[in-house]
């Protein structure tokens, strides 16, 4: 009998011990790491023109600087609701209403920053007929950026807060909660829209806003005080050269340096495409010879084409004081930091750099290709890393892994479950507010379909990336990922020649599908069994 | 065991109602330090019960419980906890998608910084994890592994180290080898025997298995429909006197006799 040895054996040490290589092929984010790959070699290689050949997935439209900016855009959109999303299924619940909530927010900032915002009681007054009269307690005009959100963040907090309290309260499923909030908030929204832009004549009002002040570009401009930076730039040419007279000589030469470089690329590249053109109507010509035979025009034309054809290079346009003038009412910082800070640009430094001295971020005329990123990209990452400390590091992260681990455990240990999700209910609030903020400050503009399906996507971004439906699993870098799978397929699809653009959708429902059941095949192994 | 020594908690007259239902008809318990206690009886008892009474879960509806001499009364679970009941119930109330450690400090993380905000010190947690399971009896080689890929008996474990950690005196245990295999079975009554020679905590066992309460057990109580019917140290009693009294007072030979009938 060998019973001495047999009791060395520790319990634990039936645990495999695993090495490195398996350790990361085990990671719940390695598929969706894949995905993406694939995903960005598709939409790098694919968008390449036809005919040229690089081994550079950022040769194409699909990475170039413009095409950088603007998916990153749609991701980064995506990606602030899906964390809350997602980190509100690790406890264990949905959130529905997500997409309308981001309608809802949208509207009530444009409204507000188009009317201001009153507090108003309503009452019946017999005087004159039967009929209904406000009484304001409370009104503010000319509302600021800051304060528009704020005040609507006070909405949506509190309604989040209504819609977990409800839940937890009453037992009754989140799906059903939160899909009357979807229901209750794009209606609400709706008939917002309608009677506050109601006609003096009684006639129903449009649902969008439209006629907002482009808030983030209000500059303070030297001498004129605050305005558009289009209408500083469309001042009369005196008072332009007035502003400029008062510009340091450092800053002047500086924008003159940089101004010529801009009218150099453009001259640069406008000899180009008259060069190409030529190039493009010999070889016409010569297609044309070769199909009548006549021999020795083909002999003349390749010999031409051969030889390369020399167009006289076009001049750079001269750089005037006007030009600079508005280059510097350019570089002036904005007045209303609030506003540029969701709905501005950021690393301009960076893609300046990429122009002026990498010589990449260069479209075809010459000209800068993009400014920078959409702001909302840097919204999502600080959000993002909130997230992940909070999950990873701290104790509300333990909280609301076990709230949607093992709830009766966590109760039982004193986590305050109740709690933990009437929060996380108002953090999906607070992210589709942020993401109408991003919204409205960008493009100026709301309106009532804002954010319409987003509350699916987001879920769909999130179990993508390794969150399981039941809670208790996933991390905030897979939800990142799934959000970067969603958000690009599309555009990656739409590159693939000679394939209908809509199969981006057929993709992602077998991704969501397989992503469900791989993740669902983890929880089941880490679960193990008694 | 000694009568000079003082019981850590004495259970008196105690009554539990449900309605009109009396699930606990004057049940009285003493249990002392160092000490397991089985509490037997079969389905419907009141087993259950009298813990959930004694973990703060339901409010008892007349009798007493004193601790160390003084009477308490809780409505809480953490009222129950604060005065060093610590109770294990069968399903552990473990997260089983969580690190050990993480469980095993689940809802009193160790942390620096405001609130729940603070950060979670995952070091300090891991070592005390590691050592209070090795004063029971187990070494985990990885305190970051899930709950769910340990073993049935490990699990026990850590949620009686964990118990005991966070300050129980009076530790309840709810059929803790109901639901585990044979080899596992015996772990957990070693975990118990360590436990047992800590010599400071008084330990209830409640179990439907007469031989794992033979094995380890040192004084019985034995419930039926809602009363004591019987109880006595581990010396004082045969294999017959606990195998009837288990069945709710009945002779085998009785039983015997209803299943040939
Ligand atoms: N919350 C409750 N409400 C009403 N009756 C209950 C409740 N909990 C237990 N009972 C009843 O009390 C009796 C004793 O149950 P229990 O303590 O669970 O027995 P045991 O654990 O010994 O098998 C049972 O008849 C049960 O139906
Ligand atoms: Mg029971």
């Amino acid at each position: 009998m060998n019973s001495e040895s047999q009791s060395q054996r520790q319990e634990s040490d039936r645990l495999e011990k695993k090495n490195w290589f398996t350790a990361i092929f085990a990671r719940p984010e390695i598929g969706p790491l894949g995905v993406m790959i694939l995903l960005f070699g598709l939409l790098g290689y694919f968008s390449i023109p036809e005919g040229e050949f690089s081994l550079n997935p950022f040769a194409g439209e699909g990475f170039n600087a413009l095409g950088i900016r603007n998916n990153f855009r749609v991701i980064a959109q995506l990606g602030i609701v899906a964390l809350g999303a997602g980190l509100l299924i690790i406890a264990g619940e949905f959130d529905l209403s997500v997409g309308s909530m981001i309608g809802f927010a949208g509207g009530c900032m444009a409204m507000i920053l188009k009317w201001g915002f009153a507090i108003v009681i309503p009452y019946i007054s017999f005087q004159g007929g039967f009929h209904f009269e406000g009484l304001k307690i409370f009104e503010i005009t000319d509302v600021s950026p800051l304060t528009a959100i704020l005040i609507t963040l006070c909405m949506t907090l509190s309604f989040g807060w209504f819609q977990g309290w409800v839940i937890v309260k009453s037992g009754i499923a989140s799906f059903i909660v939160t899909l009357g909030g979807l229901f209750f908030l794009r209606g609400l929204t709706e008939v917002c829209y309608r009677a506050f832009n109601r006609a003096p004549d009684q006639t129903a009002g449009s649902t969008t806003v439209t006629d907002l002040p482009d808030i983030k570009n209000i500059i303070n401009v030297p001498g004129h005080g605050e305005m558009e930076r289009d209408a500083a730039k469309a001042l009369p040419n005196e008072d332009l050269l007035e502003i400029l007279s008062n510009v340091p000589s450092q800053t002047v030469a500086k924008l003159t340096e940089q101004l010529t470089y801009i009218n150099e690329k453009v001259a640069l590249n406008k000899t180009a495409i008259q060069a190409k053109k030529m190039v493009e109507t010999l070889e016409k010509s010569l297609a044309g010879a070769k199909e009548s035979g006549n021999e020795s025009m083909v002999e003349i034309l390749t010999k031409k084409i051969e030889a390369g054809v020399e167009v006289p290079a076009v001049t750079a346009k001269a750089v005037t004081d006007l030009d600079i003038a508005k280059a510097y009412i350019d570089t002036i910082y904005t007045a209303r930091p609030v506003a540029n800070f969701f709905g501005g640009d950021i690393l301009e430094p960076v893609f300046d750099w990429l122009y002026f001295t990498a010589d990449w971020n260069v479209n075809m005329f010459g000209n800068q290709f993009a400014k920078g990123m959409y702001s909302c990209l840097m919204i999502w990452l600080i959000i993002a890393l909130a997230c992940y400390f909070v999950l990873s590091r701290t104790q509300a992260g333990n909280w609301i892994y076990s709230t949607g681990g093992n709830l009766n455990a966590a109760k039982a240990n004193g986590v305050p479950t109740n709690k933990v999700k009437i929060s996380l209910f108002m953090f999906t609030a607070f992210c589709a507010t942020m993401f109408a903020a991003c919204q409205v400050f960008e493009v100026n503009t709301a309106d009532t379909a804002k954010g319409n399906l987003k509350e699916l996507e987001a879920i769909a971004a999130a179990v993508i990336g390794g969150v399981v439906l039941t809670g208790g699993f996933g991390s905030i870098l897979g939800i990142i990922l799934g959000t970067i799978i969603f958000g690009i397929a599309k555009e990656a699809f739409f590159y693939i020649p000679g394939i209908d653009g809509s199969f981006y959708r057929v993709f992602l429902g077998a991704v969501l599908v397989s992503a469900a059941l791989t993740n669902e095949n983890i929880r089941k192994r880490i679960m193990g069994s008694i | 065991m000694s009568d000079s020594k003082k019981p850590l908690i004495e259970i008196n007259n105690l009554v539990k109602k449900f309605g009109s239902f009396v699930a606990l008809n004057g049940v009285s318990l003493d249990v002392y330090p160092g000490e397991v206690h089985a509490l037997l009886g079969d389905n419907g008892a009141g087993k259950s019960t009298l813990i959930k009474v004694l973990a703060g879960v339901h409010p008892k509806t007349s009798g007493t419980i004193s601790i160390e001499g003084k009477e308490v009364d809780f409505s809480t679970p953490r009222q129950a906890t604060d005065v060093g009941i610590g109770t294990v119930y069968q399903d552990l109330a473990l997260n089983a998608l969580t690190s050990v450690s993480r469980n095993f400090f689940l809802g009193r993380e160790i942390k620096k910084g405001p609130g729940p905000f603070g950060v979670m010190k995952m070091k300090e947690m891991n070592e005390i994890t590691i050592a209070e399971m090795a004063k029971i009896g187990i070494n985990i080689s990885n305190p970051e592994q899930p709950v769910g890929t340990m073993s049935g008996g490990q699990r026990q474990t850590l949620a009686i180290a964990r118990a005991i950690y966070f300050g129980a005196k009076i530790l309840i245990l709810d059929e803790p080898t109901s639901a585990l295999g044979q080899k596992q079975q015996m772990e957990v009554l070693k975990t118990i025997k360590r436990v047992q020679r800590l010599g400071h905590i008084a330990i209830i066992l409640i179990t439907h298995n007469e031989i794992h309460a033979r094995l380890i057990a040192d004084r019985y109580t034995f419930l039926s429909l809602g009363e004591v019917i019987g109880k006595g140290m581990a010396e004082e009693l045969g294999g017959d006197d606990i195998k009837k009294l288990m069945a709710g007072g009945a002779e085998i030979g009785d039983l015997r006799d209803e299943l040939g009938a």
